[in-house]
C-alpha cells in the first residue's frame, strides 16, 4: 500500500501539479514514438487521463501480474513473445500466391513493427516454389563439381567445420512492391514493401571451399541447385561467388529456420533473394549459363520493347518510411506534437550514404540522419525529428548509395522500365498523411 | 575487442554521415561489381566492416570425392546445347493425355491457365510490348510460346519440379511427351515443320526445335563474354532505371500528380491488426481441469520433495494425504496447514480447489 502512494505521488507531481494540460499530453504522445526525442518522456505514463479520472488506475491499484506467482522460466524451452504481440505476423495474399495454395507464394514481414535492422528468424519473409522443404541434416549433402580439379561432396559437418564468418546483409525478393508498379493496390506498409528481410548470417565464404577444389579459369558461371521439390535452380558468375558468396547455415545465431533453407543455403550479399538458392544441394562450374526455368520463364524484367531483362541481379538502392506509416498513423499527434520520422534503406550495389526525406511529395528535400550501424548490403535506419503541423503530407524518403546510385522517382523508372516488368521496383514511395494524421499508400506520378 | 568493433564502425559512419563525394571510399570499395556495384576488399584495416581472420590457411581438403553412381545421380540439368540430353521420346498424343491426367488440374486444359495456376499455351509474342497504362487492360502474355528462350529449360525443369505435388516421378519418355504436346499446343515448330499427334520428340531431335521468343532478352550472355556482357549492361544505369537525381530544391518531375490509393485489397491472412492483446484462445483439451491453477499456485511448494509438502508424483505420500477422504483434503486446503496458507495464499473457490486436488491426485496414482 506504502509503495502504492508512493508512485501516485510521484506520478501527480510530475504530471499534474508542475506540467500544463497541453505540455503533458505532448510528452505522452512523444514516449509512445520515441524515446529519445524528449529525456523526460519515459518518466511518464504514455496512457490518456480521461476526464473523470484523477489517476491512472495502472497505477494506483495494484496489477495481477505484481501480485501473483508468473509462470515458470521454462514453461517455454524455446522462449516465444508475449502473447500480446501475437498481431505481429508474417502475412499472406491470395494475390502473390497461385490460387491461395500457399505452397508457391510469399509472405511478408510486419516491417510496420521491426525494430532497428535485424528481422527476427520468425518473422523473415518467405518465398517458397514447392513448399517449405524439411530435410533431415544427417541426410543432407552438398556436391561440387564440374568444371573443376576436385569435385566434392560435403556433409553439414564437413560445411561447419570450415572457419566460419558472420555478415549482416538484408535480402529481398525482387518482385518486392510488384503489385504497385500500374498504381497503389495495398493500404499498407507490409504489403508495400514487406519482402525485405535483413539478418545476421553465419557460414563458409564459399571461395575458401573452392581453393581446395579448384575452379578452371575457363568456368565463368557457376548452377546452384536446391534440395526442395521444385530442385530451384539458377546460373551465377563465377566473379560473384568469388567476390561475397557465402554457404550459410545460421542465422541470428540459430540454425536457418527451414522457411529460409534449412540445413544449409547459398548467401549473395545484395542479390534477387532467389539467387541465395535455399535447400542447396549442389553446385555445378561450366563455361555456358543454364537457362534455368527461374532466369528465363521468370525473374526476367519485360520492357516496353517486348524485350526482357536477363539476369538482372543487384536489388537497387531502396528506402521506405516505417513510421509513420499506414499501420502506424498520426492520428493521436496534435499541432506542435514533435515525434520522430524513422525508416529503412538497403542497397544491394553496396552501402547507403544518404537519405532525404520530401513533406511535399519530391518538390523539396531534407536530408535525415543515418542511426545505428551502416553497412554495405544491410538495412540501414535513418531518423528525421519532425514538429507536426497537423496538415495534409506527401512524406517521401529518398536513398543514395555509394556506387552512386539514388532511388528514381515513379515516372523516372516507368519511362525506362514501363509497368509490366514486375520486378526490380525501387523508385521513391509516397505516404500521404492527411490533415487527421491518418496515413495512406500513395504515388507521385503522370 | 569490443571496443575495436565499435571503433571501426563509427568510424565509418562519420565518414558516410559527413562526405558526400568521398562517402564513395567510405569502406575502401570500387565501383568494380559484375552488377556495376560495389566490390569492397577485405583488409582488417580501419575502414573494413568487419573484422577477420587473415591467417592464411588454406585446403582444408574437407569432404571427399563424388563417385560416378553419386555424379550421375544428380547432375540431371540439361543446357540448350544439348548437354545432358537424356536419352528418351515420346509423341504429341501421349503427351496429350498425361497432360490431361497429371497437369490439366493446376494448367487448365491445353494449358490455357485460369485456374490461378500460370498459363502454358496461348497469346502472341506481338502482346509482349503491351503496357497496361491507364485506358489499356491487354496484359503481355508470358508463355512457352511467346516468351519462353530455351526448349531445354521444359525438359529440364517439368522432369525436376513436376508434377507440383510429386516432382521427380514422372519418366525421361513421359517428360518427352509432356514437352513434345506442350510445344505443338504453342504452334513451336520443329525442325522447321509443325508437330502434329503422331511427332515423335527425342534426344536426337530436340536440338532442333526453334523457341519463338529466343532473342527476346537482353544482355547476351551466351559465349565467353557472356558475363562481362551482363556486367557492362548492369553498370549503365540507364538500361536499368536506375536513373534517379538528388535533387534537394525545387526538383521538377513533369505531370506528376498524387495518386492515393483506391480501394486497397484487404484479402489478407491473418486481418490486418496492430491492437495488443491476448488472443482468442483456442480450446486446448490436452489442459486438465485445475491444472493451469495448479502449475500457477501450487507447484511452487508441491513440486518438488524439499518443500515438505506431499509432492505431486510421489505416489505413497499422496496416497496417505488422499485416505482422508477429500472432504477432509478439501478442508484442510480452505483452512490452510504448518507452512501452508489458507487456499495456498490463493483465492481460488471451493470447487476449484477440488479440482486443483483432484489434478494433484490424478499426477501422483
Amino acid at each position: 500500500m506504502k509503495k502504492n502512494d508512493k508512485t501516485s505521488t510521484d506520478s501527480s507531481s510530475l504530471v499534474s501539479d508542475k506540467t500544463s494540460s497541453s505540455r503533458r499530453n505532448f510528452f505522452k504522445k512523444a514516449a509512445v514514438y520515441s524515446a529519445s526525442a524528449v529525456a523526460a518522456s519515459s518518466l511518464l505514463s504514455p496512457v490518456k487521463l480521461s476526464a473523470e479520472e484523477k489517476d491512472d488506475k495502472f497505477i494506483t491499484e495494484e496489477q495481477p501480474w505484481a501480485t501473483s506467482l508468473g509462470y515458470e522460466l521454462n514453461k517455454h524451452p524455446y522462449g516465444v513473445p508475449s502473447p500480446y504481440e501475437h498481431n505481429v505476423v508474417r502475412r499472406t495474399t491470395p494475390l502473390l500466391s497461385s490460387a491461395g495454395d500457399m505452397h508457391a507464394a510469399v509472405s511478408l514481414t510486419p516491417l510496420q513493427d521491426l525494430k532497428g535492422i535485424i528481422t527476427p528468424n520468425g518473422l523473415f519473409f518467405t518465398r517458397t516454389h514447392n513448399g517449405v522443404a524439411r530435410i533431415d541434416p544427417n541426410k543432407h549433402r552438398l556436391m561440387i563439381h564440374g568444371m573443376v580439379k576436385n569435385p566434392i561432396v560435403l556433409t553439414m559437418e564437413d560445411i561447419k567445420r570450415y572457419p566460419s564468418e558472420s555478415v549482416i546483409h538484408f535480402l529481398e525478393c525482387p518482385a518486392n512492391g510488384a503489385a504497385e508498379w500500374k498504381t497503389p493496390q495495398f493500404d499498407s506498409l507490409q504489403f508495400v514493401k514487406g519482402m525485405v528481410s535483413c539478418a545476421e548470417w553465419t557460414g563458409v565464404r564459399l571461395k575458401t571451399i573452392l581453393e581446395d577444389v579448384g575452379v578452371d579459369p575457363k568456368a565463368i558461371w557457376m548452377l546452384a541447385e536446391g534440395g526442395d521439390g521444385s530442385s530451384m535452380s539458377r546460373t551465377i558468375p563465377v566473379e560473384k561467388v568469388m567476390d561475397d558468396a557465402m554457404i550459410v547455415y545460421a542465422m541470428n545465431g540459430e540454425a536457418l529456420r527451414e522457411e529460409q533453407g534449412y540445413p544449409v543455403r547459398l548467401l549473395l550479399p545484395g542479390w534477387e533473394a532467389n539467387l541465395s538458392v535455399k535447400w542447396l544441394k549442389r553446385l555445378e562450374f561450366g563455361d555456358k549459363p543454364w537457362y534455368c526455368k527461374e532466369e528465363t520463364s521468370k525473374y526476367t524484367v519485360l520492357l516496353p520493347s517486348g524485350k526482357a531483362i536477363q539476369h538482372f541481379y543487384p536489388l537497387e538502392v531502396n528506402s521506405i518510411i516505417t513510421s509513420p506509416c499506414p499501420e502506424k498513423p498520426w492520428t493521436d499527434l496534435k499541432k506542435g506534437d514533435i515525434v520522430e520520422i524513422e525508416g529503412l534503406a538497403w542497397s544491394g550495389k553496396g552501402t547507403i550514404t544518404h537519405v532525404d526525406i520530401s513533406f511535399d511529395g519530391g518538390k523539396n528535400w531534407v536530408e535525415a540522419k543515418l542511426k545505428g550501424l551502416v553497412l554495405p548490403k544491410a538495412w540501414t535506419r535513418f531518423s528525421y525529428i519532425y514538429k507536426y503541423e497537423g496538415k495534409e503530407l506527401m512524406l517521401e524518403s529518398r536513398a543514395t548509395d555509394d556506387s552512386g546510385d539514388t532511388q528514381p522517382t515513379v515516372n523516372q523508372e516507368k519511362k525506362i522500365m514501363g509497368v509490366e516488368g514486375v520486378y526490380h521496383r525501387n523508385s521513391i514511395n509516397t505516404w500521404y498523411v492527411k490533415a487527421n494524421g491518418e496515413v495512406h499508400n500513395a504515388q507521385m506520378r503522370s | 575487442m569490443l571496443k575495436c568493433v565499435h571503433k571501426t564502425i563509427s568510424v565509418g559512419v562519420a565518414t558516410l554521415v559527413l562526405t558526400s563525394i568521398s562517402a564513395f571510399a567510405s569502406f575502401n570499395g570500387k565501383r568494380e561489381a559484375v552488377d556495376g556495384g560495389m566490390i569492397y576488399p577485405r583488409a582488417n584495416g580501419i575502414y573494413t566492416a568487419y573484422r577477420y581472420n587473415d591467417q592464411n590457411i588454406s585446403h582444408f581438403n574437407y569432404g571427399r570425392k563424388p563417385t560416378p553412381n553419386e555424379l550421375k545421380a544428380w547432375d540431371t540439368d540439361i543446357m540448350p546445347d544439348g548437354t545432358g540430353l537424356p536419352k528418351g521420346k515420346g509423341t504429341v498424343a501421349e503427351g496429350d493425355e498425361l497432360f490431361e491426367e497429371q497437369c490439366a488440374v493446376c494448367h487448365g486444359d491445353f494449358g490455357a491457365g485460369g485456374l490461378g495456376y500460370p498459363t502454358l499455351t496461348g497469346g502472341d509474342r506481338a502482346s509482349l510490348t503491351n503496357q497496361r497504362t491507364p485506358g489499356k487492360t491487354d496484359a503481355p502474355k508470358r508463355t512457352i510460346g511467346t516468351y519462353w528462350p530455351k526448349a531445354s529449360t521444359l525438359l529440364w525443369y517439368i522432369h525436376d519440379a513436376m508434377p507440383y505435388a510429386h516432382p521427380k516421378s514422372l519418366s525421361w519418355d513421359e517428360t518427352y511427351a509432356i514437352t513434345a504436346y506442350l510445344l505443338a499446343t504453342n504452334e513451336i515448330k520443329l525442325d522447321g515443320k509443325e508437330m502434329d499427334d503422331d511427332t515423335v520428340l527425342s534426344n536426337e531431335n530436340f536440338l532442333k526445335i526453334k523457341m519463338p521468343n529466343e532473342d527476346g532478352f537482353i544482355p547476351n550472355i551466351d559465349g565467353p563474354n557472356g558475363v562481362k556482357n551482363v556486367k557492362a549492361f548492369l553498370s549503365d544505369g540507364k538500361n536499368i532505371g536506375a536513373v534517379g537525381v538528388r535533387c534537394m530544391k525545387d526538383c521538377k518531375d513533369d505531370g506528376a500528380k498524387l495518386v492515393v490509393v483506391k480501394d486497397p485489397r484487404t484479402d489478407v491472412n491473418p486481418p490486418f491488426s496492430e491492437v495488443r492483446d491476448l488472443p482468442k484462445k483456442p480450446k486446448d483439451s490436452s489442459i486438465k481441469p485445475g491444472q493451469e491453477e495448479y502449475e500457477k499456485s501450487c507447484a511452487v511448494c508441491h513440486g518438488n520433495d524439499k518443500m515438505g509438502a506431499p509432492d505431486v508424483g510421489n505416489k505413497e505420500a499422496w496416497a496417505k494425504v488422499m485416505k482422508k477422504g477429500m472432504d477432509k483434503v478439501l478442508a484442510t486446503a480452505i483452512k490452510g496447514t504448518g507452512a501452508m496458507p489458507p487456499r495456498g495464499g490463493s483465492s481460488y473457490s471451493d470447487e476449484k480447489l477440488k479440482q486443483i486436488i483432484e489434478y494433484m491426485y490424478s499426477k501422483s496414482k
